[in-house]
Parts: structure tokens; C-alpha cells; sequence
């Protein structure tokens, strides 16, 4: 049954039909119509009109293959295809390219309109093939993501991504007719938030995360060397879908016994360390409602959030939170309490964070997140490069024996609260405010709509004043609400932002499809495992009792304020340099 | 009969007072005092003018849905974009007498409400952008545009918006495209410009050509206009005519008028040039079709499915060209004119481009004839836009006429 206002394409494929495409993605609407691979043939029009534009209507008859489309799909992919004839063994999407799984559909010759290599015989030719490869770029001066246009098939989903779900817009069109290619500005080197959205929904190998999968596995054959690794938010329940898993599963189990026959070391759960973040946080925050400002203050776990601040909102470092993220904190604390504790050389702890997020490479890099030259994490990796680690080692994780988590620092395996989720740390921080500063003990915030899109805000009542906060995912909408705290007419105390939609379980790094749906059901699993959980309070938290007691003095001290906190560099100016360079 | 070309030659185009000499100004003059935008429609309608751009639609469709848009922003465009190859008669129109198109364009904005209008030209015509900018500041002066036109209750500005020398660009939403400062680059319809245009707002886009009709039209009515020409389509138009005929040019004769008679009529082509003989026509540009001597009796008028008029350029070649050399050309152009934006169109028109460059060297390969075949059959059916299936037209009926020419 068609639903009022789909098009022909959405309820095809919701009964199971498959028409392709490779410009549709149901988290882009409406679609453009542009590669041409969804035509059909209806009763209302002549010839074959794009299924993503036709509306479904009463006594609407379509024909979705017949001998005249499954010819125009077929040719048309050939065409594509001769951009891409050849490149596959090397590519970093071998195996997982929706351009291969319509070649293989379709049946397509990719050399239909090219030489093979025994049949190039003239000089044209090679010039030719020379120019197809002269005119590509291949960008890879950021630490988060790598373009090479040689792949790109012009689907124009990232830029549609980045300019209307994230409203940053770094990405266009550039040159026209058969150069037309994705890339910057004047093709400057990407320079964006890094949030990787663009990774997540290129069909092919044109943008992805960067492979840093050697620098992992040179660590792990160095017998020096003592690897530890921390599995950062979500990954717990997204990494089975590198396995065919459903969505959702629990995969702690193969995670782990994956990474330590791998060879790591350790293998901490970052979420060990959450009640320990909350109580600096809380601190931080009973701090700045004692000073009276500065309000909002804004969350600082989300390395593409503050890299926004950072470039286009300087005016707002003031009200970042010094916090660092629990990727961070537990990097930091591995260098120097369990480096103690276990009396390792810190020069000889790898530490790598398994995260599923993109700009997180960048947050390793920032000259504030070391000691001396140690660095609190020495190397982030993506799920995905896990996928890839997975068929390069053809380990068999079904036969792996089920091994859950090290005790993160070697304490214990932590007070069972999950950040994996967005809004967490909005409600355990605001929970524990509330409660040191009124003994009062909220179990439920009550989060509503705010009239400004996708902002889900909540008030909680003090002794001589209410707290707002809200909850913000997704960069484009928090533009309405940076717009009110520069000009002074926000109402907000606390805001936690996500840069990517939906939160974490969107990330840049997570396994694909990473579409809407999907992650939904990724939110609905972390839920009811929340539920499940027996969960500790701060106070009857170990990991929080131990750090405290025998290294951190008290929340907020001045060890805790060197290890645990961070500060910001205004980069607007520097930006502004690159951009009118004389 | 001469309606567009009449005086030509004879008037300054940088003097305004020689076009009011020659009964300028009056038919806005007229639209203005006796009047209403409904009259004027009505007057368009019976006149049966047809959209001189190529498409032939009837003008007062679209007059009269953008009328029935209630915004008060709407937009009158000209399209002097002109880039179909061997079509330079909206170019010879502003060299010779470029008020037409003004007083055209005022009229079609006071019959739709707009208050602002734009010609955009070619981005090559740099001398014609001169002369249409000198031609406003002159218009102005003499309050037939501007507030208040005529002392009437009638605004109208007009500015010239240069292209950059695309021409996919002529196509009315990458018009609205580049104006807008994106990519130019066609868009999906609906919607149609005439309901959200330019901004979002009802447009009219008119050819320069069709635009020139109008004054004719409002001073001598539109029975006298319907009375030109074809009863199919009525008045006349500007043929281009290149090639090896003894006059090429620009000619204006009734619709209606035969390819014979154009390319070989003393008043018009003159015949072919000394010691050359009548190969092939092409009848609309780069994107026209072919004829041989069996279709030179053929009517042109508008709305023809067998022999789309096109621009109403008219190329003649002789038996001594290389019908390798004109397929190279056409390919080279649609690929250099792609926008990019399709698959079909943009890969397709790259690779039979590649193909041509063979074959004019001689040195086809085996999978070659059966790719062209491929290629043209995407371009004609799969396209986002018609360029797709104008790249395909003249490869169609070269590959129909000359096969042996082109494979020996």
C-alpha cells in the first residue's frame, strides 16, 4: 500500500521492488533525479520519466523493467563504469561499493567504453586514459578524511549532506560538462568540522575515513610495545553489523575478543570512565552557577563541535566547557594512573581509541592534548577500519572465545552508565548538579520539543532557580541557538550538542548504512540495554572512589584540572588568512 | 514582407530619435493609454505568436499563467542567450535595431504585472551588451522605462545580465540558475517558471526574437499578424542561413517558407556558391535535423514533429564536405556544452565525442559502431533535460543518410 505523497521509487522499494539508484538516499529529500538509473515507464507520461520524481497517484500503472529500461540502466552504468574500469583491487571500498553491486545486477562490462589493455595501440589512447587521470584530486591534508575524485560518480549526496543537514556546505560541484567533479573552493584542501556525513553517504571510495589501520597494527608487532585500547561510545552496539549482525546487537563480546586477538594489549570500555566525566562536568557547571555565568554552558565532547566554535564562533570559547572528552580523559589516565599502577613506561603505551567518529583524528592531534610529548591518545580508528582489519585478518570472530572488558585502569569495569547515547551527559550532569546542590534526587528529566527544530529542552528547579537545558544534534540546528546566545537572548544554562544527526550513532566511522532508520534502531537497542543495566551512582563507583582517593584529590583540583581539562584556540583568524591570501 | 526587419540599415541603433522616427514607441504607447493587461494578452493570443526560441509554445500560455499568480514580485526576461551554432539573428536584431526588443519587453511586462525585467544576453556578445545598456540609459531618459512610464501608473526596470558563454544556459531554469549565481545547470519541472521562476517568483522568459514581434503586433493588430505566414504559424521569421550558399545570413521570411526556397531563392540564400552542389541542409542548428533533396519542399513552421524549425538556422553543405568533419564538430560541441549534471548526457557525450576524434583519424575500433548505437540510444530517452536528445538528432540522420561515407 503506497503512502499519500511517495514517490513511485520509496514505494517500490518499501514492497520489496528494486529499482536503483545511486543519487536517492531516503535521508535527502526530495531527490534530484540526476543519475538517471531509476526510470520507468508509466501510464501518465511518455517515455521513461525518473521514479524519485513521480508521485504515487490513484489507477497510476508502472512498469519497472522491461527489455528498453533494463538496456538504459545497463548502458548508462557502462558509462559509468568506464571511469572506474580497473581500480577496483586497490580500492578502499572493494567489496562494499553500491557501483559494484549494480555491475554485478545489471551485468555490466566496465571496459564497454574504454580500451583493455591489450587493445590500446595509439598514442590518443594513452593521452587519453592520461587525461581521466590528470584531471582527478586527491586530498588527504586533513588527519579525518580522504577525497580522491577518480572515484566519484557525481551523486552529489555529499554535498547535499553537508550543505543541508549539517548547513556547513564545504563541498560543491566544480568545472562542468564530463570534468564536472566534487571538491572545495578554488579546490583548496578540505577544511570543514570533519564531522565526516560526506564519508557515511558516498557509494563509492570518492570521500572515506582515512586508513590508519598500519599505524594499529605496527603497535601490536612491537613487543615493546604495550597496547591499549578503549572502545568509545556506541561502538558496543554497532560493531555487530560488521558481522551481518542485526542492527542493534549487543556485540560487546566479539568487540573485545576481536581487538585482543588482534593483539591489544588491554581492552578498556571509555563508558567506565562516565561517572567520573559527570563529576568534573557537574563540578565545572556548580562552579560557573556559583559565578553567576558564563551561561549556556556548552558540552565539549564532540571534537567537530568545538572545531565550529573554534573557526566561526570564537566569541563563544568562553562558554565551552573545560571538560575533555571521555575518549581523552581515559587516554590521559592510562598514560600516567594505570601506567603507574602498573609500573609500564608510559613512552611504551600505545593508546587507541575504536571510536565511531571521524574528526575524533583530529581531537588526538591538538597540541593541548599531551604532556610533554606524550600524547593522551595516540591513535583513533574508526569502525570501519575495523571492518577492514576483519577481512584483512579473516579472522573468524564467530569462533573467538566470548571475553568481556578489561577493568578500565585496571579498577573495575565501571558503574555500568552508557554514554552511547546522546543526551546522557546533559542528564547525568544536570541529575548530579541537582542533586549535590539540593539534595533532592531526580530519577526522570522531562525532556520536550523546543520550538526551535530537532531541540529537545528540559527545566529543572533549584533551591532559587530554574535551570534550562536542552539537547542539540546535528550542526544545523544549533545555528538558531548560537544566534541567541551571540546576541544575548538565550535562556539556556546547559547544551549538549552532537555535531552528527542523531547523535553518535551517526557518526562519521560508523559501519555502513547509516541511514535514519538505522539509526534509530541502533538508539532503541542502547535504550533497553540502559534499561537492563544495573546501574552505580558516582559514590558507589569504584573507578570514581579510586581515581579520587589515590590520584585526583577531589573534583576539580588541580590535578584533576591538568589531566582532565582542556582549553581552545581561536582559529577564525587563521582561517580568514588561508581564505584571502594575498 | 518584413516586420522585425524593416528600416534595418536605415536606423542608428545608439540614436533613439531614428526609432521614433520609424513609429517607435508607439504600440507602448498605445498599451499604455487604451489598454489593460488583460487586452494585452487577449491581443497576444489572437495573434497566434509563437515562441521564437526554438519551441514554438504559443506566448499567451505563459502570459497568462504567470497573470494568474497573485505575488506582486514577478519577473520579464529576455533570453538573448543565443548559442545554437549558426544562429546569430537576435545578435543582428540589437546591431540594427535594438529598441524592439525594449519596447517588447515593456509591453510583455505590463501585461503580466512584473516591475523588474532582464535581458540576458550571451556572455560572447560584449559589443551587443554596449549598445543595450547605452539603449536603456537612453529609454530612460525618454520615461519609456523607469517609474512612471509615460506618465502612467506603469514601473519597469531594465538591466543587462551577461552570461559566461554557456549554452545550456539558454534553457529557461539554468537561465534562472545562473541568474541566481548557482551552477548553470537546468532544474526539475514542475515547477514551471511562470509559477516560481527567478527567486521563486513568477517568470516570463521570452525570446529576443519573439519579444521584436510584439510592437508590430500591438500597432497593426493581430489579425493583420495572423494573416502572415502559415495558418500553423502565423508571422515570419528570422532564418539564419549559413553554409555554401551565395547570400548567408540573416533573412526574414513568412513561416511557412520552404527550405527551397530559402536556400535557393534570389531574395533569400541565392543558391549554392559556384561549382558547389546541394549535399544536405540542417535545418536548427547544431541540434537540427538533416534533409536531403527529398524534404526541400517541406513547410517550416512550429510545432513540427517530422522537422522541428529549431532556432531557424539553415545549414546548407555541398558534396565536396567530410561528413566525418561535421560529426566531430557536433560531438565536440554537445560535449563541451554538457552541463555535467546527468550521467547519460555527461559520460555519453564524452565518449562518442572520443569515438568521432577516431573516426575522423580513421581508426575506428571494433566496438566503436555498436557503442555509438548504445550511446545515442541513452541520450535520447534518459536525459535530465532535451540537450541529451539534441546531441543525438543530427548523429541519427548523418548515421540514416551517409553510412557508407562514414564506415568505409
Amino acid at each position: 500500500m503506497a503512502r499519500d505523497g511517495e514517490t513511485v521509487l520509496e514505494a517500490a522499494r518499501r514492497a520489496g521492488v528494486k529499482i536503483p539508484s545511486l543519487c536517492h538516499h531516503p535521508d535527502l529529500m526530495p531527490s534530484e533525479g540526476i543519475c538517471r538509473l531509476c526510470l520507468i515507464k508509466t501510464n501518465n507520461s511518455k517515455g521513461l520519466v525518473p521514479s524519485c520524481q513521480t508521485q504515487v497517484c490513484p489507477d497510476l500503472e508502472v512498469i519497472t523493467d522491461d527489455e528498453e529500461i533494463i538496456k538504459t540502466r545497463k548502458v548508462n552504468l557502462e558509462l559509468l563504469w568506464a571511469d572506474h574500469a580497473g581500480k577496483c583491487a586497490q580500492c578502499a571500498k572493494n567489496g562494499n561499493c553500491e557501483l559494484q553491486r549494480l555491475a554485478q545486477e545489471y551485468d555490466v562490462d566496465e571496459f564497454k567504453f574504454v580500451p583493455r589493455r591489450n587493445e590500446l595501440l595509439s598514442d590518443d589512447e594513452l593521452d587519453m586514459l592520461k587525461n581521466n587521470w590528470i584531471h582527478t584530486v586527491y586530498d588527504d591534508a586533513n588527519p579525518c578524511i580522504v577525497r580522491d575524485s577518480q572515484y566519484c560518480v557525481e551523486c552529489r549526496r555529499c554535498i547535499r549532506v553537508c550543505r543541508d543537514i549539517q548547513s556547513i556546505g564545504a563541498l560543491e560541484m566544480n568545472y562542468r560538462s564530463s570534468m564536472t567533479n566534487v571538491g572545495t573552493p578554488y579546490e583548496m584542501p578540505l577544511d570543514c568540522i570533519f564531522c565526516g556525513q560526506c564519508a557515511n553517504l558516498c557509494p563509492t571510495a570518492a570521500i572515506v575515513e582515512k586508513d590508519e589501520t598500519e599505524l594499529l597494527l605496527k603497535a601490536i608487532n612491537d613487543p615493546q610495545i604495550i597496547v591499549v585500547a578503549q572502545v568509545d561510545s556506541s561502538i558496543k552496539f554497532t560493531f555487530g553489523e560488521l558481522l551481518g549482525c542485526q542492527v542493534g546487537t549487543n556485540s560487546i563480546e566479539k568487540i573485545v575478543s576481536f581487538l585482543k586477538t588482534l593483539g591489544c594489549d588491554y581492552v578498556f570500555d571509555s563508558s567506565a570512565l562516565a561517572n567520573l566525566a559527570v563529576v568534573e562536568e557537574a563540578e565545572e557547571f556548580i562552579g560557573r552557577i556559583r559565578k553567576g555565568g558564563p551561561f549556556p554552558m556548552l558540552t565539549s565532547w564532540c571534537p567537530s563541535w568545538i572545531i565550529l566554535i573554534e573557526k566561526y564562533y570564537p566569541e563563544l570559547i568562553a562558554n565551552l566547557s573545560s571538560c575533555k572528552s571521555l575518549q581523552q580523559m581515559m587516554g590521559v589516565l592510562i598514560k600516567s594512573y594505570f601506567a603507574y599502577r602498573k609500573k609500564f613506561n608510559s613512552k611504551t603505551i600505545f593508546s587507541v581509541s575504536v571510536t565511531p567518529c571521524t574528526s575524533k583524528k583530529y581531537e588526538v592531534r591538538r597540541s593541548d592534548h599531551k604532556s610533554g610529548d606524550i600524547a593522551d591518545v595516540d591513535l583513533v580508528i574508526t569502525v570501519r577500519e575495523l571492518g577492514r582489519l576483519l577481512r584483512r585478518k579473516v579472522i573468524d570472530v564467530e569462533k573467538l572465545p566470548q571475553l568481556d572488558f578489561d577493568p578500565a585502569l585496571g579498577i573495575s569495569t565501571g558503574g555500568g552508565l552508557l554514554f552511547d547515547r546522546s543526551g546522557s551527559l546533559a542528564e547525568e550532569t544536570i541529575k548530579t548538579v541537582v542533586e549535590r546542590l539540593t539534595g533532592k534526587k531526580i530519577s526522570l528529566i522531562d525532556w520536550t520539543d523546543s520550538k526551535e527544530k530537532n531541540v529537545k529542552e528540559a527545566t529543572v528547579v533549584l533551591a532559587n532557580q530554574e535551570l534550562k537545558i536542552c539537547i542539540i544534534n546535528g550542526i544545523k540546528n544549533t545555528r538558531p541557538i548560537i544566534q541567541k546566545i551571540i546576541s544575548g537572548k538565550s535562556d539556556y544554562h546547559f547544551i549538549e550538542v552532537m555535531a552528527c544527526p542523531d547523535g553518535c550513532v551517526g557518526g562519521g566511522g560508523q559501519p555502513l548504512p547509516s541511514d535514519r532508520a538505522v539509526r534509530l534502531k541502533r538508539i532503541e537497542a542502547i535504550k533497553a540495554w540502559e534499561e537492563k543495566s544495573r546501574l552505580k551512582k558516582a559514590n558507589e563507583d569504584p573507578v570514581v572512589n579510586t581515581l579520587y582517593h589515590e590520584f585526583l584529590f577531589k573534583p576539580g583540583s588541580k590535578i584533576a584540572k591538568k589531566y582532565l581539562h582542556t582549553s581552545y584556540v581561536n582559529r577564525n583568524e587563521a582561517l580568514l588568512k588561508t581564505l584571502y591570501k594575498p | 514582407m518584413k516586420l522585425i526587419t524593416k528600416n534595418w540599415g536605415e536606423i542608428d541603433p545608439l540614436n533613439i530619435k531614428a526609432y521614433q522616427n520609424k513609429s517607435g514607441y508607439l504600440a507602448l504607447k498605445k498599451v499604455l493609454r487604451e489598454m489593460s493587461p488583460t487586452d494585452v494578452i487577449e491581443e497576444i493570443k489572437k495573434s497566434g505568436l509563437q515562441g521564437r526560441g526554438g519551441a514554438g509554445c504559443p506566448v499567451f500560455l505563459k502570459w497568462e499563467a504567470a497573470t494568474a499568480e497573485k505575488l506582486q514580485d514577478k519577473y520579464y526576461i529576455v533570453n538573448l542567450d543565443e548559442s545554437e551554432p549558426g544562429t546569430f539573428k537576435d545578435r543582428a536584431i540589437v546591431d540594427n535595431n535594438p529598441h524592439l526588443i525594449v519596447e517588447g519587453m515593456t509591453i510583455g511586462a505590463y501585461a503580466i504585472g512584473a516591475k523588474k525585467g532582464i535581458i540576458y544576453i550571451n556572455g560572447h556578445y560584449v559589443k551587443q551588451a554596449e549598445i543595450l545598456r547605452l539603449v536603456l540609459e537612453q529609454a530612460a531618459e525618454k520615461e519609456f522605462i523607469g517609474k512612471s512610464i509615460m506618465g502612467s501608473a506603469f514601473d519597469f526596470e531594465i538591466t543587462v545580465f551577461s552570461g559566461a558563454g554557456a549554452y545550456i544556459c539558454g534553457e529557461e531554469t539554468a537561465l534562472i540558475n545562473s541568474l541566481e549565481g548557482k551552477r548553470g545547470e537546468p532544474r526539475l519541472r514542475p515547477p514551471y517558471p511562470a509559477k516560481e521562476g527567478l527567486f521563486g517568483k513568477p517568470t516570463v522568459i521570452n525570446n529576443a526574437e519573439t519579444v521584436a514581434n510584439i510592437p508590430f503586433i500591438i500597432n497593426r493588430g493581430a489579425k493583420c499578424f495572423n494573416n502572415i505566414g502559415s495558418q500553423k504559424s502565423p508571422g515570419t521569421k528570422l532564418f539564419c542561413i549559413t553554409g555554401s550558399v551565395k547570400n548567408p545570413g540573416v533573412h526574414e521570411a513568412p513561416l511557412g517558407t520552404t527550405p527551397q526556397e530559402l536556400i535557393f531563392n534570389s531574395v533569400y540564400g541565392g543558391g549554392l556558391r559556384e561549382g558547389k552542389d546541394f549535399l544536405f541542409a540542417q535545418i536548427g542548428g547544431s541540434s537540427g535535423r538533416l534533409i536531403n533533396r527529398s524534404k526541400l519542399d517541406y513547410p517550416l513552421v512550429f510545432g513540427d514533429q517530422d522537422l522541428p524549425i529549431g532556432s531557424g538556422a539553415i545549414f546548407v553543405a555541398d558534396t565536396l564536405c567530410d561528413i566525418k568533419e561535421h560529426l566531430l564538430s557536433w560531438a565536440g560541441f554537445f560535449h563541451r556544452e554538457s552541463c555535467g549534471k546527468c550521467v547519460p548526457c555527461r559520460e555519453g557525450t564524452y565518449r562518442l565525442w572520443e569515438i568521432a576524434k577516431r573516426l575522423k583519424n580513421k581508426d575506428l575500433r571494433p566496438r566503436d559502431s555498436e557503442n555509438i548505437e548504445d550511446i545515442l540510444w541513452v541520450l535520447e530517452r534518459s536525459t535530465f533535460c532535451p540537450l541529451g536528445k539534441f546531441a543525438a538528432t543530427a548523429w541519427r540522420d548523418a548515421l540514416a543518410m551517409f553510412k557508407d561515407k562514414i564506415f568505409k
